[in-house]
C-alpha cells in the first residue's frame, strides 16, 4: 500500500507542474508566433521565451525522483 | 572582452573640415559623437548647394542600385570612381542607359518564359489534334471545335455523340484520342450554319472548348503548327535575352558597383559634415576610436593635414557619464562564442564581456547534460563535416566549432560517467564510470548540477560587483559583493543545519548573515532581499541539468534493451538504431536550449549590462557594411 502512495506521489509532483508548463507554453506560443512573425530575427529569444516554463516540470521531476528514492520505491519497483 | 576606447577631439580651421572628414573616412578608425547639448560650438546645416547635392546623389543611387539589381550585380564590390561632378554625372546616365536596358531584356525573358509556359501547357494537345486534323482530310464547310473532356467528363463522350446525332444527323464528325492525363482530346466537325446549336450544346453539356491563345490565328488548326515554330525558337531566343544581361553585367556591373560605393562614401561624409561642430573660423568634431588605433589615426591626420588640424585626447573623466561604443575582441579560440552572446543587445561599455565565460560554461553545461562518449563523437563527426564545408568566418563555421567544443566536453562527461550510447560501453567493452553513473546515482549528479549552479552565480555576483566598480558604482559593486559573501554563508548554514558540514559553521554563518542583510539592504534597497531570494531560485534552476541529463541517459538505455525485447534482434537492433537517432537529435536540441538559457536568464542576470552602443566607424561603404549597419 505504500509503494501506491509513493508512486502517487511523485506522479503527482512532475504530473502537476507539466500541466503547469503546458499550459504557461500553450499561452506563451502563440504570442511567440506573433513576434516571429514580425521579427524573424527573435527566434533564438523565442525560443529560450519558451523554455523559461520548463523549469517547472524539471523541477517536479527532481522532486518526483527524490520521493522515489527516498521513500525506497524505486527499489521495491526495481 | 570590451576593447578600451579612447575619446579624441579633432580641431582645425573650418575650411579644413570636408579634407578631415575624407581623412578620417580613409582611416575608418572614428566612431563620430554629436556635439553636446551644452557645448559652445553648434552643427552647421548642409549649405543649399550641397543639401541639393545631397538629394541628386540619393536618386542618382536609387538609379544604380536598381541597374545592379537588374542586372544580378547587388552584391558586387567595386572600387570607388573618380568623384568628381562630371564623373558622376556620366556614370549616372550610364545608371539610367544599364537600367532601361536590363530592364528591357528582363521583360523580354519574361515575355518568353511566359509563352514558353503557354506552348508547354498545350503541348499534350498537339499530338492528339495533328493526328486528328490529318483524319479530318478536307471538308471545306465544315468548322472545327476542338475540345477537351475532363477525366470526369470522360464516360460523356457515347451522350455527347447521340446529342449531337439528335441535332445534326449524320452531318457531323467527332473524332477523339485519349491524352496521357487520363483527359480526351476531341475533334467535332460540324457544318458552319449549325456552329450555333452546337455552342449551345457543349456549353450545356460543359464541355470546355480549348481557348486559342492570342497571336497564334483564329483556330487551333492554324496555332498548332505556329505553336510548335515558336516552340523550336524559343530556346535560342531566351538565351539570346540572357546573354544580353550577362553581358551587360559583365560590362557595366563593377562600374555601377564603383559608383555605388562612391556615392555611398559622398553621403555618409555629408551626413557627418551635418554633425560636426563648427564655429565662424574653427571647426570640432568629436568621436571614438578603440586606444590601440590611436597612434595610426593621429599619423593619418598629420600626414593630410599638417598642423592644421590638431587631436586631442580627451580623458576618461571627461565623458564618463557617456556611452562609448563598443567592440568586442576575444581570443580566436573564444570568438565563435560572440555569436550566443549576440543574441542579447550589446554590454554597455565598461561593464563585462560575458563571450569568454560563455565559452568556458556553454560547453560544459552541454557536455553534462548530453555526457555520452558514442553521441559525443557523432556530434564530432557532424561538427568536423561543416567546419570543411564553410569558409572562414561565416556563422556555418562559428556553428561548427561551438559544436566540436560541445563534442569534446560530451566526450569528456561521457569517460566520466561511463557511457557509450548509455550503457552499450558497458555491455560491449566493460566501460566504467570514472564519476558516477548517472542512472543510478541521481542524487549525486543533482548534487554536482547545483554545485555548478552555486560556482556559476557567484562568478556572476562577482563579475557584476567588478562591473559596477569599474562603471563607478562603489554602492552596488559592494552590494553585489555582500550579496556572492550571502551566497557562500547561506549555504555552509544549510550545509551545517543537514550535517553536510560540522556543526560549528552554524552559528558564525548564522551570525554573519544576520550582520550582512541590513548591509546589503541599505546599500542596494529593499529589492535586494528578493534579489537575494531569486538567486538561490536560479541555483536550484541548475537542477536542469541533472534532469535533462538522466532523461538523455534512460532514453538511450531504453533503447539498448529494445535489441532483446523485440524477439526478433534486427528488428531490435533497427529500432534501437532509430530511437537512438531520435535521442541524439533531441540531446543536440534540449541541451542547447537549456544550457543558453542558463546563461541568458540565470548567469547573464547578475552581473550583464545591456544596452551598449555598436561602434559604427566612418569609412568606406560596402555591399556588407551595409547590412551590417
Amino acid at each position: 500500500m505504500e509503494l501506491v502512495w509513493i508512486a502517487l506521489s511523485a506522479a503527482l509532483a512532475i504530473g502537476i507542474p507539466a500541466i503547469a508548463t503546458a499550459w504557461a507554453q500553450s499561452r506563451i506560443g502563440p504570442a511567440a508566433a506573433a513576434s516571429l512573425a514580425e521579427k524573424p530575427e527573435l527566434s533564438t529569444t523565442v525560443i529560450i521565451m519558451i523554455a523559461i516554463p520548463e523549469t517547472m516540470v524539471i523541477l517536479g521531476f527532481v522532486v518526483a525522483v527524490i520521493i522515489m528514492l527516498r521513500g525506497g520505491g524505486a527499489a521495491a519497483i526495481g | 572582452m570590451i576593447l578600451p576606447m579612447a575619446k579624441l577631439r579633432i580641431l582645425g580651421p573650418r575650411a579644413r573640415l570636408p579634407a578631415t572628414i575624407e581623412a578620417l573616412q580613409d582611416t575608418g578608425l572614428l566612431h563620430f559623437a554629436p556635439p553636446a547639448e551644452q557645448s559652445p560650438v553648434r552643427t552647421a546645416p548642409l549649405s543649399p548647394r550641397q543639401a541639393r547635392r545631397q538629394r541628386q546623389l540619393g536618386r542618382v543611387l536609387q538609379d544604380v542600385d536598381v541597374a545592379l539589381e537588374s542586372i544580378g550585380c547587388s552584391a558586387q564590390k567595386g572600387a570607388g570612381i573618380d568623384g568628381s561632378v562630371p564623373s558622376l554625372a556620366r556614370h549616372a546616365r550610364l545608371a539610367l542607359r544599364v537600367r532601361r536596358e536590363a530592364q528591357g531584356l528582363t521583360e523580354r525573358l519574361a515575355r518568353l518564359e511566359e509563352e514558353r509556359a503557354l506552348i508547354e501547357r498545350y503541348r499534350p494537345f498537339f499530338a492528339a489534334f495533328r493526328a486528328l486534323e490529318a483524319a479530318r482530310g478536307t471538308m471545306p464547310d465544315l468548322i472545327a471545335y476542338h475540345v477537351v473532356l475532363r477525366r470526369e467528363q470522360a464516360g460523356a463522350l457515347p451522350s455527347l455523340r447521340s446529342a449531337l446525332g439528335q441535332i445534326l444527323g449524320d452531318t457531323f464528325e467527332l473524332y477523339t484520342q485519349a491524352l496521357a492525363s487520363g483527359e480526351v482530346a476531341a475533334l467535332l466537325l460540324v457544318p458552319r450554319s449549325a456552329s450555333e446549336r452546337i455552342d449551345r450544346l457543349l456549353a450545356e453539356t460543359r464541355v470546355q472548348e480549348i481557348p486559342v491563345p492570342h497571336g497564334y490565328g483564329s483556330t487551333l488548326a492554324d496555332a498548332i503548327p505556329r505553336m510548335l515554330g515558336r516552340s523550336e525558337q524559343l530556346p535560342g531566343d531566351l538565351a539570346g535575352a540572357r546573354a544580353g544581361l550577362e553581358q551587360l553585367s559583365r560590362a557595366q556591373g563593377a562600374a555601377l558597383a564603383g559608383t555605388r560605393a562612391t556615392i555611398h562614401d559622398q553621403l555618409a561624409r555629408y551626413d557627418t559634415l551635418a554633425q560636426a561642430g563648427v564655429t565662424e573660423h574653427a571647426f570640432v568634431i568629436e568621436g571614438w576610436a578603440p586606444q590601440a588605433a590611436e597612434p595610426r589615426l593621429r599619423e593619418v591626420l598629420a600626414t593630410r593635414l599638417g598642423a592644421d588640424v590638431v587631436v586631442e585626447h580627451l580623458g576618461r573623466e571627461q565623458w564618463r557619464a557617456e556611452d562609448a561604443p563598443v567592440v568586442l575582441s576575444n581570443p580566436k579560440i573564444f570568438r565563435p562564442f560572440e555569436m550566443l552572446t549576440r543574441v542579447v543587445p550589446l554590454p554597455r561599455y565598461g561593464t563585462m564581456d560575458p563571450t569568454p565565460f560563455v565559452a568556458v560554461f556553454f560547453p560544459m553545461f552541454f557536455g553534462l547534460i548530453l555526457g555520452d562518449v558514442g553521441y559525443g563523437l557523432m556530434l564530432a563527426t557532424g561538427a568536423l563535416a561543416v567546419h570543411y564545408r564553410s569558409k572562414p568566418g561565416t556563422t556555418k563555421r562559428a556553428v561548427a566549432r561551438i559544436a566540436g567544443a560541445c563534442a569534446l566536453f560530451s566526450i569528456a562527461f561521457g569517460i566520466g560517467f561511463g557511457e557509450f550510447f548509455g550503457d552499450l560501453g558497458r555491455r560491449w567493452f566493460g566501460l566504467r564510470p570514472l564519476l558516477f553513473d548517472r542512472g543510478e546515482e541521481v542524487i549525486s549528479f543533482l548534487m554536482l548540477a547545483l554545485a555548478i549552479g552555486v560556482v556559476h552565480m557567484l562568478l556572476g555576483l562577482v563579475l557584476g560587483a567588478i562591473s559596477s566598480a569599474r562603471t563607478a558604482h562603489p554602492r552596488a559593486a559592494i552590494g553585489r559583493g555582500l550579496s556572492a559573501l550571502m551566497v557562500v554563508v547561506v549555504l555552509i548554514a544549510i550545509l551545517a543545519a543537514l550535517k553536510a558540514l560540522p556543526r560549528a559553521f552554524l552559528t558564525p554563518a548564522v551570525v554573519v548573515v544576520l550582520v550582512t542583510f541590513p548591509i546589503i539592504v541599505i546599500l542596494e534597497g529593499i529589492v535586494a532581499p528578493i534579489e537575494l531570494f531569486s538567486n538561490f531560485g536560479h541555483i536550484l534552476s541548475y537542477a536542469r541539468i541533472m534532469a535533462l541529463g538522466t532523461s538523455s541517459v534512460m532514453l538511450a538505455i531504453v533503447a539498448n534493451q529494445m535489441v532483446g525485447a523485440m524477439g526478433s534482434v534486427v528488428v531490435g537492433a533497427l529500432f534501437a538504431l532509430l530511437f537512438h537517432l531520435v535521442n541524439f537529435g533531441l540531446s543536440l536540441f534540449t541541451p542547447t536550449i537549456h544550457a543558453l538559457r542558463l546563461h541568458y536568464v540565470e548567469f547573464f542576470g547578475t552581473f550583464y549590462s545591456p544596452g551598449g552602443v555598436r561602434y559604427h566607424p566612418l569609412g568606406h561603404w560596402t555591399p556588407k557594411s551595409e547590412t551590417t549597419a
